[in-house]
């Protein structure tokens, strides 16, 4: 990963975080809200692989628990491990799908819900699972919606890693 | 790499749930939070003429707009009147508890400090509002905060120099002593099962009516002197229940604030700043 490519990754979360907690979390559509960072930060991953996924997640979480006067860390734990899982979905054997950004979301989108949930949980917090669990349906649609054109932009900025670049052999001369 | 950023993290969370007011911590949120003030209030400007818009298409549909016109003349002329009323009672009790000491007050001995909604909840999980204005504006923790209408929205839980985090009435461990304005039944208003409103600690004997305002108790003893200022429109009685295996009435209440559609509110800072 080039310099210029994460001075672009990181003002892509910046924005989606920005958005996400200005604009995107007032649209209330059955009890969800879309989730601009969390799709970004998916196509990031995917894109640019684990590390990338992990830090990306890491920081942007980190973002959104400052500007929501949110307990600190917490978004960043969660997304954090989001973006690391995808990006090693994205490493292996989600890599040339054309499925694999749907199929990343959906499956994210219910497991960082689910996240979230648990660590409220855990640190005694408001934690209501009936809610969750109602707009988990609601909310993987929105994000999915999103998928499509978040997912093109994210490829437009960054250029996909060609396969040369991503993987190391071993040339036997001789 | 991954588990580094793990465990800075949890040492983040376990740091900020200890101390969630204070600390280095703390004012690194704050400056942080600072900082990202004005993008936020950037990201809202650049939304606002599609959410007005977007507003104004679906006002045409349903004549929303002078509707809500009607509403808030409505709310103007009801809070005027839970005002007055408010005021007729307490005149009533200093006329009759005249050797007593006055406890109830009206938030006369407030100033208001009006705020722009800057963050909303993020999820089913946050019960709360960053608004755009903070300790240098005199806001402090514990500060109550009305909507435009005057009823109660929270209380401030969170202050940093610009910004302040208001914990909403609907948050799980948000707690209200609250009056019957028709009555003078006193309760604790809470969030109950499914996210409504009830008024608890309501014996049954008391009598409670579908369409009863509630509002706040405010200070019944000068000691121990409440959070909320007396006479705050809290929501209106929905419906009464008494199940006989319960020592206390099943109040639902239905809050006059309309939490999904806050773009500024009010914080109650007290004149005598030791109170």
């Amino acid at each position: 990963m080039t310099f210029l490519d994460g001075v672009k990754a990181a003002a892509l979360l910046f924005v989606a975080a920005i958005a996400q907690v200005s604009i995107f979390s007032q649209l209330h559509v059955f009890g969800a809200v879309p989730d601009v960072l969390l799709v970004s930060l998916v196509s990031l991953a995917l894109l640019r692989g684990s590390i990338v996924g992990a830090v990306g997640g890491f920081f942007a979480g980190l973002l959104v628990d400052t500007a929501t006067l949110g307990t600190m860390g917490l978004t960043a734990l969660v997304l954090t491990l989001a973006g690391y899982w995808i990006g090693r979905y994205g490493e292996t054997t989600g890599r040339d799908r054309a499925h694999a950004p749907f199929l990343s979301v959906a499956v994210v989108t219910v497991v960082y819900q689910l996240g979230l949930l648990v660590v409220h949980f855990v640190l005694g917090e408001s934690a209501p699972g009936g809610a969750v669990v109602r707009s988990l349906i609601p909310a993987v649609a929105l994000n999915l919606i999103l998928t499509a054109p978040i997912y093109a932009l994210v490829r437009r900025l960054l250029r996909p890693v060609e396969r040369d670049e991503l993987t190391t052999e071993v040339q036997l001369l001789g | 790499m991954i588990v580094v950023l793990v465990v800075v993290a949890l040492t983040l969370i376990t740091i900020s749930f200890r101390s969630p007011t204070a600390g280095a911590l703390h004012d690194a949120q704050g400056v942080g939070s600072t900082v990202l003030r004005p993008f936020q209030i950037a990201a809202t400007r650049v939304a606002q003429p599609f959410r007005d818009g977007y507003d104004y298409l679906s006002s045409l549909k349903s004549a929303k707009a002078e509707n809500a016109k009607l509403k808030q003349q409505y709310r103007q002329v009801r809070a005027e009147a839970i005002r007055n009323h408010a005021l007729y009672l307490q005149a009533l009790q200093v006329e009759k508890l005249a050797h007593f000491e006055q406890g109830q007050t009206y938030p006369s001995g407030f100033r208001h400090v009006n705020a722009a909604v800057i963050s909303y909840p993020t999820g089913p999980f946050t019960h709360s509002l960053v608004i755009r204005a903070g300790s240098s504006s005199g806001i402090r923790r514990n500060s109550p905060v009305v909507g435009g209408d005057g009823s109660l929205v929270g209380i401030i839980s969170n202050v940093f120099p610009h910004t302040a985090d208001v914990r909403l009435l609907t948050d799980p461990n948000s707690f209200v002593p609250a009056t019957d304005l028709h009555t003078g039944v006193r309760g604790g208003v809470h969030t109950g099962t499914g996210g409504t409103l009830i008024l608890d600690q309501v014996l049954k004997q008391n009598v409670v009516k579908k369409g009863d305002v509630i509002v706040t108790s405010g200070t019944r003893n000068a000691r121990y002197p409440d959070l909320y200022p007396y006479g705050i429109p809290i929501g209106r009685v929905d419906s009464v229940h008494a199940r006989d295996t319960e020592t206390f009435l099943e109040v639902q209440v239905q809050p006059f604030t309309n939490f999904g559609a806050l773009d500024a509110v009010a914080v109650l800072v007290p004149k005598n700043p030791r109170r």
